[in-house]
């Protein structure tokens, strides 16, 4: 009798072989019902730990969907999916903190992120890391020491700012006037950028001269009124180097506008406008090579989950876009967008 | 069947079920709108079924349209189950650098710019080009195919998007009636998905949409019959590749005229310093902080209103604009009369000022975007469809006002004497303070106003709702109390209704069988000798101990009692307990009107009185045993009184018997009274308490339980 007080299917005078059997014919239904259970459990799961999110600044620009492509390429050929999704301004701070924590919920294996600024994505990162989810930051340096579960991917700023230096100075000759726009503390890595230029332009080039220096604002509108009134104002420019996306392309806005496009330089940084540096309007553009910067940051998250150690910050040298070399293929590579390839 | 092969059947039906409840959600989804889509589906005709992603999107005369020039905004309809399928409507682009369409197949959708999976076909200003594409959170576009001389904003294009297995076909009506159409096949294509309608850095709008389910013939009408051609992302972006590029500087340069503007504009702070009385013919740049009743916009030196303004292009707030007008300057600010505003860009927020009530008091924040807090003391409607709330803060009242029809269930929930912190424009205008407080705040919106702190708990209703509570709360747990005790009560009359039963089937029975073989071995003895003699006191001893073990059944077993019962227990009791040689009478009183006792009352009298009695016929010898039974208003009195030979009471003559009715007066809170006179009798007296009202009630079972009261029964002897 069972313990329930229900007949066994076999009882001790049925034989230990009898006994043996009924004790299989139990275990093979209980296996049975587990199987089932964990099957069903199992059904339509997909583990989210093999996807990572990668966050930039903004989507669908020049400038960051190569990143998308990097990111892409790198996953794939390491068994992995990536999310990516980003803020539909590139000003919108506390919608790229919100992109992070949802992808935090959602329990992706890692998180690559280009903060839009430095401080405000400082606690955000903080958390993650308190979590164990491994992150790569892009594009700055948050102020929070690289280690085990932070690395930093990074375009080399201070090789940036020589370059956008040494061209002001090599297409003024060495003299003249420079007005540097978007000005922007909001990221370490801008003001890295501007005071290497301006170092390179006090030490390689002494007959330059920064006569306006102005903040970076909201929008390429707003950079374009600052510019005209730059170049309307009272003081002879011979160049202007725009430290940002948006106040380049103000910046080129304004030149346009004055009728100054050929008589005043304009040297910018980031990749946007494509056609202005066919045509001149645009001398140069010291890209970064975002391309890259996804790739390795990819690869650094994956080398995180595999437990085996990584340099805690990586600088990606940028490359500078002019007529010249605009249809080479150095600068085709970091235009690549085709962040579906392979799939 | 085995108990294996059951389970095994068990788990079997479960599975099925559970694929069968899956199967079921996964055909809900799909089927979503009642089914596949068979009809003609007239999009705007449900506006519950949209919803947004990005954008700021207003319905109006028929036409939807999106004013945000958010890069990706998004508007969602239809079912992630519809399959091939076709929508069409009239596309207007509102400005000249991006681009707006219509989605098909969409699915996953979230805020971002290529935040979904799908596919869109569209109209681009920026190369003025018909353009094709997917997206999966990432785009690849397909075709851009030139539209000449170019695609105008402010003009309307019909657009068909269409969707046939893996084909997919676009087509486009200008403004002159040139049709231009493309298409391609896409391996590996979405198979289903919802539509919608989508742009991209610019505002749009939208009119005559419609769906219609899509057939082969439709693909091929559209593409004429010749086969798409397979879809080939392009992977660089706009003009990067060696290529006629001539055609993106004109959408350069209308971009850049688009945002030119006037850099000799004044401050808004200076207007109020020109010649009063007069206007001035002035250009000024501000940021929109309200649109209605009144445009209202502000700059770093301060505000104003632009009332009555002719608006190029929708305006909301947020946007940075240029206003040329007649600037006429009042106390505590300007107003720009007869004003051309036109918008220069968006999305350049003004921060409001935190300021206190008296601040705002002194109309030093006119016309200005500020953030103030305050205690509600009233809501109310007036006409103009306008929402007012009326708050307090410190020395100042001032009004919050809220124009417009949107949902009011918000103003609804707001509890008075809430603190709430609200965002809107400063007025001092009597036309909203209507001269009662010294300014008012115009909400952007009823959404514009936050609950800091509900209303204080402890109102006068509240207060009178917990002491309710807790009565209650008292009152229910008295009574459970009092139920327990009652079945406590019965609980322990059974248990010794069946000890009685077990000593009367066993021990009786036994003293009883021992008398008869006793006595039967007297009758063999012979009289007089010392066996016999012994013989004889074994045969009284047993007596005696059968007598005291019916005595101690008798107690056990009350019979069932109710408090009617209690004289006629008391006397049958008596009457077990006297037998056939003894010659004592019993008398029964009852004087009073007869009430319920309660049971736990009924017993311990019952359990005292048996008590007297049996000392009574046992110790005093008496001739007449009295049992009275006197009901008072609130009480009643046992009286066991005997004519036997009495004893003398002493501090140190209570026995065990004395002592258990002692114990048991004091249980039920009775008073036990216990006097004797030797050779005159003895006199049992017990007062127990009856319950005539709830509080007395409560208050002596309060006295009960208090272990550290006195036995006030223990020394109470006369």
């Amino acid at each position: 009798m069972q313990r329930d007080g229900k007949e066994s299917p076999v009882s001790m005078e049925d034989g230990p072989r009898a006994v043996k059997a009924g004790t299989r014919k139990v275990w093979r239904g209980r296996a049975c019902w587990t199987t089932t259970c964990l099957l069903l459990t199992l059904t339509g799961c997909k583990s989210s730990r093999s996807i990572v999110a990668v966050i930039p600044r903004t989507c669908g620009t020049a400038l960051w969907e190569p990143e998308h492509a990097g990111a892409a390429t790198a996953a794939r050929a390491r068994g992995m999916e990536i999310y990516w999704n980003a803020p539909m301004r590139d000003d919108d701070m506390p919608s790229q903190i919100a992109l992070v924590e949802r992808s935090v919920a959602r329990g992706y294996g890692g998180i690559v992120v280009a903060p839009i600024e430095t401080l405000p994505m400082r606690t955000p990162i903080r958390r993650l890391m308190a979590r164990g989810v491994p992150v790569v930051v892009v594009g700055t340096d948050l102020g929070i020491p690289a280690g085990p579960g932070l690395s930093y991917v990074m375009s080399d700023e201070q090789l940036a700012g020589q370059m956008a230096g040494r061209r002001i100075g090599t297409i003024l000759h060495g003299q003249g006037n420079v007005a540097i726009v978007g000005i922007r503390p909001q990221l370490t890595s801008l003001v890295e950028r501007e005071r290497s230029l301006e170092a390179t332009l006090v030490r390689e080039f002494p007959g330059i001269r920064v006569v306006v220096r102005r903040f970076g604002l909201a929008g390429a509108p707003q950079e374009q009124l600052s510019a005209n009134e730059i170049l309307s104002g009272g003081e002879r420019i011979d160049a202007i180097a725009a430290l940002t996306l948006g106040s380049t392309r103000g910046a080129y806005y304004a030149l346009v506008a004055t009728g100054k496009e050929k008589t005043v330089k304009l040297v910018g940084f980031d990749q946007d406008l494509i056609p202005p540096l066919r045509t001149g309007g645009i001398d140069a553009v010291v890209a970064q090579n975002t391309y890259a910067m996804g790739r390795i940051a990819i690869e650094k998250l994956d080398q995180e989950r595999h437990g085996i150690a990584t340099p805690g910050v990586t600088r990606v040298p940028p490359v500078l876009m002019t007529q010249e070399n605009i249809d080479s293929a150095e600068i085709h590579a970091i235009l690549d967008l085709s962040w579906w390839k392979g799939q | 069947m085995t108990m294996a092969g059951r389970r095994i059947a068990v788990a079997a039906g479960i599975v099925l079920l559970l694929a069968g409840g899956v199967a079921g959600v996964w055909l809900y989804r799909t089927l979503g709108h009642g089914g596949p889509l068979k009809t003609v589906y007239a999009a705007f005709d449900k506006q519950d079924d949209w919803k947004e992603y990005g954008g700021t999107w207003q319905y109006v005369d028929g036409v939807m349209r999106n004013i945000s020039d958010e890069r990706g905004a998004k508007l969602m309809s239809g079912s992630v189950g519809w399959t091939n399928y076709s929508v069409e409507a009239d596309v207007l682009l509102l400005g000249q650098y991006g681009d707006a369409g219509l989605i098909l197949r969409a699915s996953d959708e979230e805020q971002g710019v290529d935040a979904y999976h799908g596919y869109m076909a569209g109209l681009r200003d920026l190369d003025n080009a018909l353009l094709l594409g997917r997206a999966d959170y990432g785009w690849k576009e397909y075709v851009a195919k030139t539209i000449a001389p170019r695609v105008y904003a402010q003009q309307w294009y019909h657009l068909k998007f269409l969707a046939y297995g893996c084909d997919f076909a676009v087509a486009t009506t200008t403004p002159s009636g040139e049709t231009i159409s493309a298409a391609v096949e896409d391996p590996g294509c979405l198979p289903a998905g919802r539509f919608g309608l989508k742009s991209y850095n610019t505002g749009a709008e939208w009119k005559n949409v419609v769906v219609r389910p899509a057939t082969a013939q439709d693909l091929a009408s559209m593409t004429g019959g010749v086969t798409p051609p397979r879809a080939e992302p392009n992977a660089y972006p706009l003009g990067s590749i060696p290529a006629p590029y001539d055609r993106y500087f004109e959408p350069l340069q209308r971009d850049l005229e688009a945002h030119h503007s006037d850099i000799n504009a004044r401050t808004i702070d200076s207007l109020r310093l020109l010649p009063p009385d007069v206007s001035t013919q002035v250009t000024l740049h501000g940021v929109v902080t309200l649109t209605s009743p009144v445009l209202y916009v502000q700059d770093s030196t301060g505000g104003l209103a632009i009332p009555a303004a002719h608006i190029q292009a929708p305006v909301e707030i947020g946007d940075e604009i240029e206003a040329h007008g007649d600037a006429v300057p009042r106390d505590f600010s300007s107003v720009l009369e007869h004003a051309d505003v036109r918008p220069l860009w968006s999305h350049t927020p003004v921060l409001p000022v935190a300021v206190t009530a008296y601040q705002a008091s002194t109309g030093a924040f006119d016309a200005e975007y500020i953030e103030i807090e305050g205690v509600l003391q009233g809501k109310q409607d007036e006409e103009g469809n306008r929402h007012v709330l009326v708050l307090d803060d410190g020395s100042q009242s001032f009004r919050a006002i809220a124009v417009g029809e949107g949902p009011t269930a918000h103003f609804g929930n707001l509890k008075l004497r809430s603190r709430i912190r609200l965002r809107g424009i400063c007025v001092v205008d009597p036309a909203y303070t209507k001269d009662q407080t010294s300014f008012a705040v115009l909400l952007p919106s009823l959404r514009d106003v936050e609950v800091l702190a509900g209303p204080p708990w402890w109102t006068t209703g509240h207060v009178l709702a917990l002491i309710i509570g807790t009565l209650l709360l008292i009152l229910s747990g008295f009574a459970c109390y009092i139920q327990i005790e009652r079945w406590r009560m019965r609980a322990v009359l059974k248990e010794r209704e069946r000890l009685a039963h077990d000593m009367h089937d066993t021990l009786a029975q036994s003293f009883a069988g021992l008398g008869f073989q006793l006595e039967a071995m007297q009758q063999e003895l012979h009289e007089g000798g010392e066996v016999a003699s012994q013989l004889k006191l074994a045969r009284a001893m047993v007596r005696d101990s059968h007598e005291e073990a019916r005595r101690s059944i008798a107690a056990l077993r009350p019979d069932p009692l109710e408090s009617a019962e209690l004289l006629p227990a008391l006397k049958s009791c008596a009457a077990r307990m006297i037998n056939s040689n003894t010659a004592i009478q019993i008398e029964t009183v009852c004087e009073g009107s007869e009430r319920s006792i309660p049971l736990r009352t009924a017993d311990a009298l019952l359990h005292i009185g048996q008590e007297a009695i049996t000392n009574a016929v046992r110790h005093a010898h008496p001739s007449h045993v009295r049992i009275m039974l006197m009901y008072a208003k609130n009480s009643v009195e046992l009286v066991v009184a005997d004519d036997g030979c009495g004893f003398h009471l002493s501090s140190g003559s209570a026995g065990f018997g004395t002592r258990g009715m002692q114990r048991r007066a004091a249980a039920i809170g009775a008073k036990l009274k216990l006097s004797s006179v030797a050779g005159r009798g003895t006199t049992v007296r017990v007062s127990a308490s009856l319950p005539l009202s709830f509080p007395k009630a409560l208050w002596r079972t309060v006295r009960m339980v208090q272990p550290w009261k006195r036995d006030r029964n223990e020394h109470d002897m006369q």
